[in-house]
């Protein structure tokens, strides 16, 4: 028996769009995207680390916007499925050294698979018992990459896991060294966005905030909103399957410590703070995130402290995170105009 | 063979006691916040540093070291109670995961700033071995076992029968109802808190003594042992998650000796998922608040 | 209003913390020819007690060297970067130290996991890297000919340990039954699988396998199980932390002084052993170095570090102290601080260590003994120093 979603969330009503046409997101997100593609001219390779590792999270932080932010389940297993997808494409690269693209996919694929069996059984849970559930998959799949030695030699993990490379025939071309890496993660966190784009404004989209709103309502009106749950539930697990793919690849290493409730927590932070329920919001947190556990990395002591403080500045001050700024930034950018 | 069952068993109920007198203080806590508290652990740990901050410097007795350990947390707790829960209260699921999940990161670094990062050595506690019945236990333990039936009974009295209660069972079955009613729902909250952390500080510094270890991060063990507790044992329901303790406690015991200690963790959470499949509103009902 | 200005402070204190992850000023490289050297070890987390003294032992170092005119003329200075034991946070500080702070070389980590994720990096960046306390074999099996030129280990492998142990325990003290009991990281479960492959040779059987997680505080189960199983001795690979936790609670089950702990956890210092000093009576252990070494070096350093930290020193302390010292030396033998001269000092090397002679083989490894030891009457007692050629995989 599904229970009727809470009156209120944390995510924000749609942003305000320009009251005239004069929308200017459109070139500024253009503009970003053309600095994106020159950053390594005037950026060192640690502060690229650092976006790369923001773009990596932006994947499983998209899926888990997808199931969050418009179709209201919150879970805390997206670094069950992080892991699951870097251990894939570890186990796929070193074992038979595939290409890169096949690792990718297949971690994606994979992931999606094994989330249905995991979800039909949880989504009957109501929210809180869904939550423990979830983070129930990510204590389990750790447990299983420990001791499952003889598949993922266990803590001793996966090392040398190769550069990613690509064979199209007779050409081949391998991702070496950080600033390449660094394109082909923006490459597919840019294919990402916009797969989640497309999915939000499509008829499905909506459907899936008609069940985040009232749920007994939608499915008064027809939608099946369990298969609804189901398909965004394995759809999240999926890209952050394909998050943890890069991920692997990026690192060279995989070890059991990739299933950590830290990084469940780490993308709940991230879309919550950059807004729920919208896309760029998710982008901006990403970025913020990364940035801010980078910078304090100057007072190592202080940083996880100062991290506590800002969880709970995020709760009292920006429940609905950073989105609505950003929405008040445009507004008055119209507003002068 | 069959007393060596016996002695797992035994040695189940003391574990199963540490976690109950911790998890009947979240499971009230949540009866009234209905949020998951993801710092609970910490007071457990607060409790523990407390207790031997006072004997490593000041040479304290032990039964001195544990009120101090209890009032110090206590004292956190109601900073945090006005601060940060009764915020929560009414607040959307997320919010009181993250929030709880603030807190958490605070105190257990802010500890670890303070004292440094090293394990430091619990000197102090009942640890002579008694034999009863044949089964060596050190004095300690069986302390822990009878606080824990004390805290249990007299939780069971003093929700039954005090006007505090009765107020409590009132907030957690009923919130618009009660400013009918005339009770002061954020006080409610904050007291319930105060004694959940006070209950947790009570098992940290309890347990000390047969652990040795004192550290900032223990806390955390011990929130994702008595995370999978409150649910198996329904929401706000303090008889449940009693039961539900020992059961863990003693399920741990014998998958450590059985099949090999480094399953123990992952019992909890197995446990709680199994019986989620089988009986989605958990093993007693959560509708028998308190 | 209140609400107004506590938001607005929260935003622009996020945004400065923001804007000082960009600016680099504060590190630009500087021309006076200090030598930096970076260090990563795990400065929190379940870790953090191994980080600080790693830490400290590195900084005593410096200190002294500084103190005796520095290299050629150059101060050393060390940076700490924090790798929280994890491969990520270890990637991430290592990046940091080499593009932000610009150091020339790096010593770190404790965990092995992090070490052989930051291997790839420091190849790539040409930086050097100088393994001070990491010990799976398959850092050194993929570094000098191996692969990874830039990487050295300073650092005996977990190859020779297991045996040394097993050996002595079969040899000495005819024991053929074990159970074991150690620690569920990469560490622990590396050093019962060389264990395993030795069983053979001293028809010796492991008749229990359990693993604890760092920071578990409940062996009874465990210890009742091997109390009645018949083993003769616990094979612990572990943690320094919980070592006083199980001799508590050996003594509790009842097998304190019946069946002995054999392997490495920190079983030789004192406050270990004041902890429950009838289990730890008969320990044997297999340790790169300890407190009680007999060597005028070694006294020394176990003197000075007391002195200035009101803490004895544990094997982490001691083997950054050393390595940074081996740094020392090689720059100077180099004449530079040129990193390619460095490396090159650094093959050819012949270091008067606190243990003896050190050299490095093909694959970047130093030849260093296993020191193994015997708890007899509350105190280490030496009985004997083992080195073993490496059978590197083709």
């Amino acid at each position: 028996m599904t229970e009727i979603v809470r009156d209120q969330t944390m995510a924000p009503a749609e942003l305000p769009v320009a009251a005239t046409g004069r929308d200017f997101r459109v070139p500024f997100g253009l503009a970003l995207v053309a600095l994106a593609c020159v950053a390594p001219l005037f950026l060192g390779n640690y502060p690229l680390h650092a976006i790369i590792i923001a773009l990596i999270f932006l994947l499983p932080a998209h899926g888990l916007n997808l199931l969050l932010g418009y179709t209201g389940l919150l879970s805390l297993a997206q670094a069950a499925f992080f892991g699951i997808g870097a251990y894939t494409s570890a186990l796929l690269a070193v074992h038979f050294g595939t290409p890169f693209y096949l690792n990718f996919l297949a971690a994606g694929l994979v992931t999606g698979a094994i989330a249905a069996p995991l979800g039909i059984p949880a989504l009957r849970l109501r929210a809180t018992s869904f939550v423990m559930c979830t983070l129930g998959f990510v204590i389990i799949g750790q447990a299983i990459a420990k001791n499952w030695i003889s598949l993922t030699r266990g803590d001793m993990g996966l090392a040398g896991i190769p550069k990613p490379y690509f064979a199209l025939g007779p050409a081949s071309f391998t991702v070496s060294g950080t600033v390449a890496f660094y394109y082909l993660t923006l490459v597919i966190a840019a294919l990402a966005t916009l797969a989640v784009y497309l999915i939000v404004r499509s008829p499905a989209g909506r459907n899936m905030i008609a069940i985040r709103e009232n749920e007994t309502l939608a499915e008064s009106v027809g939608i099946p909103t369990w298969h609804y749950k189901l398909v965004v539930f394995m759809i999240s697990a999926a890209f952050a399957g394909l998050g943890g793919s890069l991920y692997a690849h990026y690192l060279t290493v995989v070890s059991p410590l990739t299933f950590q409730m830290y990084y469940s927590t780490t993308m709940l932070i991230i879309v919550l703070g950059g807004g729920a329920g919208t896309i760029s919001g998710v982008i901006f947190g990403s970025l913020l995130f990364v940035g801010l556990t980078e910078a304090l990395r100057v007072a190592p002591e202080l940083r996880m402290i100062a991290y506590g403080f800002f969880l709970l500045g995020l709760v009292f001050w920006f429940p609905s995170g950073f989105a609505p700024l950003i929405g008040r930034f445009w507004s008055f950018l119209e507003k002068r105009k | 063979m069959f007393y060596t069952i016996i002695e797992q068993v035994v040695n189940g109920i003391v574990s199963g006691s540490v976690y109950a007198i911790v998890a009947v203080g979240m499971t009230m806590v949540f009866g009234v916040l209905r949020a998951i508290n993801f710092a609970h652990g910490e007071y457990y740990m607060l409790g523990t540093f407390g207790a031997w901050f006072a004997i490593e410097y000041f040479d304290l007795p032990y039964p001195v070291a544990v009120v101090i350990g209890v009032v110090a947390t206590a004292v956190i707790a109601v900073v945090v109670g006005n601060f940060v829960m009764q915020r929560i209260v009414g607040a959307p699921a997320e919010a009181g995961v993250l929030a709880t999940l603030g807190v958490a990161l605070i105190l257990q670094n802010t500890v670890i700033l303070v004292f440094g990062g090293s394990y430091k050595f619990f000197s102090g506690g009942y640890i002579e071995p008694v034999t009863l019945f044949g089964f060596t236990l050190a004095e300690q333990r069986i302390l822990i076992i009878i606080v824990s039936l004390i805290v249990f009974v007299g939780l069971e009295l003093m929700v039954t029968y005090s006007r505090m209660g009765k107020a409590m069972r009132a907030v957690s079955q009923n919130i618009e109802c009660c400013a009918v009613v005339g009770i002061d729902v954020r006080h409610i909250a904050l007291w319930t808190f105060i004694l959940g952390a006070g209950l947790a500080a009570l098992s940290g510094v309890l347990t000390a003594p047969v652990n040795v270890s004192v550290y900032g991060g223990m806390g955390e063990l011990i929130t994702f042992k008595t995370l999978p507790i409150i649910i198996m044992g329904g929401l706000g329901n303090v008889r449940g998650t009693f039961v539900a303790a020992m059961i863990l406690g003693i399920a741990e015991s014998l998958v450590a000796t059985y099949v090999g200690l480094q399953f123990r963790d992952t019992v909890g959470f197995a446990t709680l998922m199994l019986v989620l499949m089988w009986r989605p509103h958990g093993l007693f009902s959560a509708q028998a608040r308190f | 209003m209140t609400i107004e200005l506590s938001r607005r402070g929260f935003c622009m204190g996020t945004a400065l913390i923001g804007l000082q992850a960009v600016s680099s000023s504060a590190f630009a490289r500087t021309e006076d020819g200090t030598v930096k050297l970076g260090l990563v070890a795990p400065m929190s987390g379940p870790n953090a007690r191994y980080g600080a003294f790693s830490l400290r032992g590195a900084q005593m170092a410096a200190k002294e060297i500084n103190g005796a005119g520095g290299i050629g003329g150059r101060k050393i200075n060390v940076l700490a970067g924090d790798s929280q034991g994890t491969p990520v946070e270890g990637v991430s500080a290592t990046r940091r130290l080499i593009d932000q702070d610009q150091v020339d070389f790096i010593i770190g980590d404790v965990s092995s996991s992090v070490t052989l994720a930051m291997q790839p990096v420091v190849e790539d960046a040409g930086v050097l890297l100088l393994n001070a306390a990491s010990s799976n074999p398959k850092i050194t099996y993929k570094a000098g000919v191996g692969g990874f030129k830039w990487t050295y280990r300073n650092y005996p492998t977990d190859e020779n340990r297991a045996l040394i142990v097993l050996q002595y325990a079969a040899e000495k003290k005819g024991f053929t039954k074990y159970a074991v009991l150690s620690v569920d990281s990469d560490y622990g479960r590396a050093a019962i699988e060389f264990t395993k492959k030795y069983l053979p040779r001293f028809k010796s059987q492991i008749l229990t396998e359990d693993y604890y997680k760092e920071g578990e505080v409940d062996f009874r189960s465990v210890l009742s199980k091997i109390r009645d199983s018949g083993a003769q001795a616990i094979i612990m690979y572990g943690n320094a932390d919980s070592t006083p936790i199980v001799g508590r609670q050996m003594m509790e089950v009842g097998i304190a002084g019946k069946i002995p702990l054999i392997g490495n956890a920190e079983f030789n210092t004192e406050k270990t052993i004041k902890a429950a000093p009838k289990a730890l009576e008969g320990a044997i252990e297999a340790a790169a170095w300890l407190p009680a070494y007999e060597s005028e070096k070694s006294k020394a350093f176990v003197d000075k570090f007391t002195a200035e930290f009101r803490e004895a020193p544990n094997n982490h302390a001691y083997v950054h102290w050393e390595t940074t010292h081996l740094l020392a030396k090689a720059i100077e033998q180099a004449q530079s601080i040129d990193r390619e001269k460095v490396r090159t000092a650094l093959s050819k090397i012949h270091y008067a260590s606190a243990v003896g002679e050190v050299t490095f083989d093909d694959h970047n490894q130093a030849r260093l003994p296993m020191i193994l030891l015997e708890i007899e009457n509350g105190k280490p007692a030496i009985k004997g120093a083992h080195s073993a050629e490496i059978d590197y995989p083709k």
